[in-house]
């Protein structure tokens, strides 16, 4: 094994650690928030990637073009979600946990079916685009420009996260929200507002992420399944509720996943990462930045 | 042609066999019945394409078997089983997702619940390996349309049949090609194996690592991988550091897609890429990946060049176009339209919707090679309910089509090699 190898696992590997990042990211996000689980979150990935395909298909319109527009939908679709589905499922009176498992978990087979219906389950793939196909290579390591892109944009969209987060009155909301639902009720912020916002914020992370994704991925109806996976376990890794956590658990997950390939089988890769997961849920059982 | 399917033809084909059903003398017994097959195939999950195509190329199955017409195919000439006294065949179709509980479940459903007489199917080898055990203790004959594991012909089943080749047929073509591009001077010494961690994939490069090893080829690289990986970036730096003169992928089309893209995006490009079928004879992986694909080759059963030596081919291949909005035929639609074909000629041979007759039926086949699409010499079974004599071919992908390059006798092009860069 040279050490060009081993340097092109790795950049690999934190290339598409930054990926998971931002797709775990919105589930990291709505789990702080009011502590439900979006079991969707791989179709919403879904969705986005079908979204980008066809401003493509369409409209001519290049993935990274189509990125914003294909956030906005998410967002819109996040927080009609939100209002339509997930706040009912929470007015439940007993197994509350439950009945929000399965209102997200039903909608994930309903986008599905649905997905299955309208998009059919052929495989699609937007040929050309401008990142598409080209790489960036120097002494031996090769990165391509799709996912440098991604890794760039995640980086970026954790940034205005943070930002936003911490210094503006959005994020102080959020904030407020996640602490006392009802406390903030009484000095006049609308907790179903907040909420329905969360979810529209998240979903757009996961539309940014399928955009990015949709320029070097094949498309179909069950492609958010595998995705979806690593999501949950960067969120448990890197802490629930946490989004610095879900960054650095994404990075986690990218680099354990290249780096397993280079010991063990490739057909073992994922190995690692539960295994990392496993030590994470022994020795720091809320993650490695969780709060709760 | 001089039919085509819709509803009116159907309706006049089935007036046509009652009233020639009622004119005829026959036992009392032989009445116009209705002969149900159960077809297990994949219509939601990861391969879903697969089974909704099925589906099509059943239908124009159906079509040739339930009406007259002139193709030089089984059953043709007649309007249903005649055998039957003119009984139309008519589907139930199953879903099994890939998942070989699920396959089972729905086996024993299609032959307890529904009635079915026999069962095609089911495109993944692990989901036959179940099936194949259900349709055998309820005495059901199981027809393998698609199945390509050698494994399964290998169980001392007495009701598994399989009229197409196995992996092991398609990899020993696959190595007499390589030994014959040896002895025209090219540089053949190592091959890159690269497969997915289920039965076919397993299976697939297990019989190339057996004949690779039989045939002095230097296995450089024998990589398994997880199936719908997320990422294969590691597995194709590891093919990229053997750097073999041959990548040897067995891969299903989800995986086959990433796969191509992920060796541009690394600059891999070896001589030569032969594939064993599965995703790489899907139209799918071909659109979703354009030039990247050109110059590959790919086993298979089938190929549209036959047209010209078999003309049945070509007018098959134009029904099942305006059955499936514009698709030709391909490895895996051809092989399930010419399983049902002879299913239901045996059933037809069989005068009988019993599974043990059907079972003799099946095994007194010979059918010559030209009363089929398919590029074999002829379909009949050995002991083990395999055709030996289903002879596969090898197709190089150039420009927008596919080039049969191998056995010589069916080939109408030299290969490229190495391969277009």
């Amino acid at each position: 094994m040279t050490a060009a190898i081993i340097i092109q696992s790795l950049a690999s590997g934190l290339l598409m650690g930054l990926l998971y990042g931002l797709i775990a990211v919105g589930l990291a996000l709505i789990f702080g928030l009011m502590d439900v689980t979006n079991f969707a979150h791989g179709e919403f990935l879904m969705f986005a990637m079908y979204i980008t395909f066809f401003c493509f298909s369409f409209f001519a319109l290049d993935p990274l073009l189509s990125a914003p527009i294909t956030a906005a939908v998410l967002f819109a679709f996040g927080a009609m979600v939100y209002m339509l589905i997930v706040r009912f499922a929470m007015r439940a009176k007993t197994n509350v946990g439950m009945v929000q498992i399965f209102a997200t978990f039903g909608l994930a087979i309903v986008m599905r079916g649905l997905a299955q219906l309208f998009f059919t389950p052929d495989y699609r793939s937007i040929p050309t685009t401008w990142l598409g196909g080209k790489t960036i290579s120097f002494a031996g390591i090769y990165l391509p420009a799709p996912q440098l892109a991604g890794g760039a944009v995640s980086i970026l969209a954790f940034a205005l996260l943070w930002v936003l987060i911490k210094r503006t009155d959005f994020g102080k909301a959020l904030e407020a929200t996640r602490e006392d639902a009802g406390a903030v009720a009484l000095v006049g912020i609308d907790r179903n507002k907040v909420f329905a916002l969360g979810w529209g914020l998240g979903s757009a992370l996961v539309g940014l992420a399928g955009a990015i994704m949709a320029s070097f991925f094949y498309i179909y109806p069950d492609v958010g399944a595998s995705f979806a996976l690593i999501a949950y376990v960067t969120v448990a890794l890197g802490g629930f509720g946490s989004v610095f956590g879900a960054f650095a658990g994404g990075i986690v997950v990218g680099l354990v996943e290249a780096t397993t390939a280079m010991v063990l089988p490739p057909s073992l890769k994922s190995v690692g990462i539960y295994a990392v997961y496993l030590l994470v849920v022994f020795f720091r059982p809320r993650g490695l930045f969780g709060s709760i | 042609m001089s039919f085509s399917i819709n509803r009116r033809n159907l309706l006049a084909g089935s007036a046509a066999t009652l009233a020639l059903g009622a004119g005829a003398v026959r036992p009392a017994s032989a009445q116009t019945k209705e002969v149900v097959i159960g077809a297990l195939y994949p219509l939601s999950g990861a391969a879903a394409q697969i089974g909704v195509d099925a589906q099509k190329a059943f239908e124009v199955a159906l079509a040739v078997i339930n009406e007259k017409s002139d193709l030089d195919l089984p059953l043709a000439g007649s309007a249903g089983l005649a055998g039957l006294g003119g009984a139309k065949v008519r589907i139930v179709y199953a879903d099994h997702q890939g998942d070989p509980q699920k396959g089972r479940a729905e086996a024993e459903r299609l032959i307890t619940q529904e009635k079915v007489s026999a069962l095609v199917g089911s495109y993944q080898s692990a989901v036959a390996a179940t099936v194949s055990q259900s349709a055998e203790r309820y005495g059901i004959p199981f027809l393998s349309a698609d199945n390509s594991s050698p494994s399964l012909t290998r169980r001392g089943l007495k009701y598994f049949f399989r009229a197409a080749a196995h992996d092991e047929m398609f990899s020993a073509a696959m190595f007499d090609f390589l030994d014959a591009q040896r002895k025209k001077g090219q540089k053949v010494d190592t091959i890159a194996l690269f497969h997915e961690d289920t039965i076919f994939g397993t299976d697939s490069a297990n019989a190339q690592l057996k004949i690779a090893k039989e045939r002095g080829y230097n296995v450089a690289a024998d990589i398994k991988y997880r199936a719908n990986s997320p990422s294969l970036t590691a597995e194709v730096q590891q093919l990229k550091a053997a750097d073999a003169d041959v990548l040897m992928p067995s891969s299903y089309t989800t995986d086959g897609i990433l796969l191509l893209k992920t060796m541009n995006e690394l600059g891999y490009k070896p001589k030569a890429v032969l594939a064993q079928a599965a995703g790489f004879s899907e139209q799918a992986l071909y659109d979703a990946v354009g030039p990247l694909a050109e110059g590959i080759i790919t086993r298979g059963s089938f190929s549209l060049d036959l047209a010209k030596k078999r003309p049945s081919v070509g007018v098959v291949n134009e029904l099942f176009k305006k059955a499936s909005g514009g698709k030709d035929l391909n490895d895996n639609t051809s092989r399930e339209f010419m399983a049902l074909l002879l299913l239901a000629d045996a059933i037809d041979r069989a005068k009988s919707t019993e599974g043990e007759a059907i079972r003799n039926a099946l095994i007194a086949t010979d059918l010559p090679g030209e009363k089929t699409i398919m590029p074999w010499s002829k379909v009949k079974y050995d002991e083990s309910g395999q055709n030996p004599y289903a002879d596969p071919v090898l197709l190089q992908r150039i420009g927008n089509t596919f080039v049969t390059v191998f056995p010589a006798q069916a080939a109408i092009a030299d290969a490229l090699w190495p391969m277009k860069k």
